[in-house]
């Protein structure tokens, strides 16, 4: 798919400032579930590099890798060369949209079937990232300003907001890779 | 330019050799990627260079690398193994392409063995997460990286890395007892042994240290620990005179003083923290930071005294002292930002690690830091001196623009000068980031006279050449063009 990097090209001059030293691995949540480099700011920012400057070609993986980050901003915090990491992302975000990649990440959703339109989840989002959308009659998340922090699956009565799971947050698999981890001590 | 993508086309050399579904096989669905952004992510490093992987594998145990290398082995497909990828001279860098093997899920600490003093872990593990579960016990791993916090055990071992406590507790060689490593056939082989001493043949462990994941993969490693030392001590003299530094630390070592850190910053260096941290240090050409420490305060005052003394009688000025946590790492604030500094030093100047750990003998630390000045300034480029001058360890880093070729030209000069020098006084290429890409040219002509024997070994152990191919003797000449920069070069 063609992209303009309208945002991003802001960034263009910036990007080598990043030394590739790997520092915020320690701090990126989800790199600590996953284990995939490509979950990492560092790898995030290597992809957007080779899209940028042509010798990688923008696919709804790498968008759903960027759309896949909390907004924790350890990163932010944690960065020895102080590259500022999640307004990258943003603006990165923001050209991904534009250029009409469907990637969700972390972004909350809400399923229609489920949702009574009472609108708390509007109400509840500090980024004013959830609108209703009286044409469709649906609740609708704008994926640029989401940051993923959850509030609305919270606030939700009817169970219907609902976020990305899979990272090994519940019990159940928490409990499961606690096991797999004792059998492979014990091969 | 070729695409990524096109690694992966009918017509690329991954389809034609890579058997995906052998590797799936071997390590499970979940545990491989050959996404064109993840071949990309696993082709980089810390270093100037980039090659995409054909191919991103995760092994889990030693079987699962064993399954790997021999059908690799058989299809003489290349085997890039890989840490966090926190090396700055290219060495995880598959530079033929091929599997990249991702060490990071082989994450288990085997085994904490207090009476015998040593320690059973998987390549995979996080430096700062061994010494995190050695804590308890009053013990650590005292290599100390600057990358601690992300470099795994086994990265460590292939590059023989040290960091700031090496003058004291030496390099990863010096703390090795043993490893299990996966050779070029598939063999697994158990190297070294949980002693102290060994005389028993071979040290064939030892040739896996440094190594850089030619000769082997190294899944398993045996390591002694050192008691945690009761009381460390710091200090900082600043200097007027770089000469003044320079001989304040040849006297230091020679009076027989055991300091546990001894690290230079140059002008250069101070500058930068200055500039971009408001740190206020005093404008001077060098400053000085000397460490002591260990389990009776009479003995590290006595240590941190003569060290002092030896600061006073070349002139260094403005000394304080201090035991407490706090005050030490406000003295070491200015040498812990440097690296953030010099990144953000000048808009447009990238922070390269190129040059970036050559060691000197002690009495030609300072020679070697004016050396690096005048070098910078001739090429049109910005380089500092700073390190661990305990062990005779110089880094530097180039600032210059890196989408100007010109730039890259100054920059290979620059380095070629430089190595010319530090082999001309007796030094040698790496002290501890190991030689990859970026420094193969100067460490050929360092070795000349070895070389042969190297390629030798290599032969013996990866008669197929799978084991992270191009890499140390087999590198190409100009490493500036030896891959794709990471930069965009106009």
């Amino acid at each position: 798919m063609p992209m303009e990097f309208n945002r991003m090209k802001k960034w263009q001059d910036k990007l080598h400032v990043c030394i590739r030293c790997g520092y915020c691995f320690e701090f990126c949540h989800i790199f600590k579930v996953t284990g995939w480099e490509s979950d990492t700011p560092r790898g995030k920012l290597i992809m957007l590099h080779g899209m940028m400057n042509g010798y990688l070609n923008p696919s709804e993986e790498t968008a759903e890798k960027i759309f896949e980050c909390y907004m924790c901003k350890r990163c932010d915090a944690a960065c020895s060369a102080k590259v500022k990491v999640t307004e990258l992302f943003t603006d990165a975000k923001a050209d991904f949209v534009d250029a009409g990649f469907k990637a969700l990440g972390t972004v909350s959703r809400t399923d229609p079937d489920k949702c009574s339109r009472c609108r708390i989840c509007i109400l509840a989002c500090k980024h004013e990232a959830r609108v209703y959308d009286a044409e469709k009659d649906e609740i609708v998340v704008d994926r640029v300003k989401c940051q993923s922090c959850g509030t609305c699956v919270a606030a939700c009565p009817s169970g219907a907001a609902y976020s990305r799971e899979g990272y090994g947050l519940s019990q159940k698999e928490l409990r499961e890779s606690v096991k797999q981890f004792l059998e492979g001590v014990s091969s | 330019m070729i695409l990524i993508n096109e690694a992966r086309s009918g017509k690329g050399r991954f389809m034609e050799k890579v058997n995906v579904q052998k590797i799936i096989d071997i390590v499970g669905e979940n545990n491989v990627k050959s996404d064109p952004g993840e071949l990309l992510v696993y082709g980089a490093d810390s270093s100037v260079h980039e090659a995409p992987a054909w191919i991103v594998v995760r092994p889990e145990n030693a079987r699962q690398v064993q399954a790997i290398v021999k059908y690799a082995n058989a299809g003489k497909i290349p085997v890039v193994t890989r840490g966090s990828g926190s090396g700055m001279s290219g060495q995880a860098v598959p530079v033929k392409g091929g599997i990249v093997l991702d060490m990071k899920r082989m994450n288990r600490i085997l085994e904490i063995n207090l009476p015998d003093v040593y320690c059973r872990v998987e390549a995979g593990v996080v430096d700062d997460d061994l010494n995190r579960a050695l804590k308890p016990y009053g013990m650590f791993y005292p290599v100390a990286p600057a990358s601690s916090r992300v470099a795994t055990i086994g990265g460590e071992i292939a590059n023989n890395a040290s960091g700031v406590r090496s003058v004291k507790y030496g390099a990863v060689r010096d703390s090795v007892l043993g490893m299990k490593v996966v050779m070029a056939n598939g063999d697994l082989v158990d190297l070294g042994c949980l002693t102290r001493v060994e005389a028993s043949g071979y040290q064939l462990d030892r040739l896996m240290v440094g190594s850089e994941g030619t000769l082997g993969i190294i899944v398993e490693a045996t390591l002694k620990f050192q008691p945690l030392p009761k009381f460390r001590c710091m200090g900082v003299a600043n200097f007027d005179k770089l000469e003044q530094a320079g001989d304040a630390i040849a006297e230091i070592m020679e009076s027989g003083c055991q300091p546990s850190l001894l690290e230079l910053m140059d002008n250069v260096a101070i500058t930068a923290v200055n500039k971009t941290m408001d740190m206020g240090l005093p404008d001077v050409e060098a400053i000085l930071m000397f460490e002591a420490d260990g389990m009776v305060k009479e003995a590290v005052d006595f240590e941190i005294e003569k060290m002092k003394a030896v600061c006073e009688k070349h002139e260094g000025s403005g000394i304080e002292l201090s035991y407490d946590a706090k005050e030490r790492t406000r003295l070491f604030a200015g040498r812990k930002k440097l690296f953030p500094a010099l990144s953000m030093y000048k808009e447009l100047l990238a922070c390269t690690s190129l040059a970036d750990d050559m060691a000197v003998p002690y009495s030609k630390m300072a020679e070697t830091a004016r050396k690096i000045h005048d070098i910078a300034k001739k090429n049109h480029v910005i380089m500092t001196a700073y390190g661990h001058c305990g062990s005779g360890c110089m880094h530097t880093k180039i600032l210059m623009e890196p989408n100007r070729q010109d730039q890259w030209e100054d920059a290979r000069n620059a380095v070629a000068e430089l190595y010319e020098y530090v082999n001309s006084v007796g030094g040698t290429t790496s002290a501890e980031h190991g030689i990859g890409l970026s420094k193969a040219p100067a460490f050929k002509i360092e070795k000349a006279a070895s070389l042969p024997y190297m390629h030798a070994i290599k032969k013996a152990l990866d008669p197929n050449n799978i084991l992270n191919p191009g890499k140390l003797q087999d590198a190409p000449d100009d490493w500036v063009k030896a891959t794709r920069l990471r930069y965009q070069v106009n």
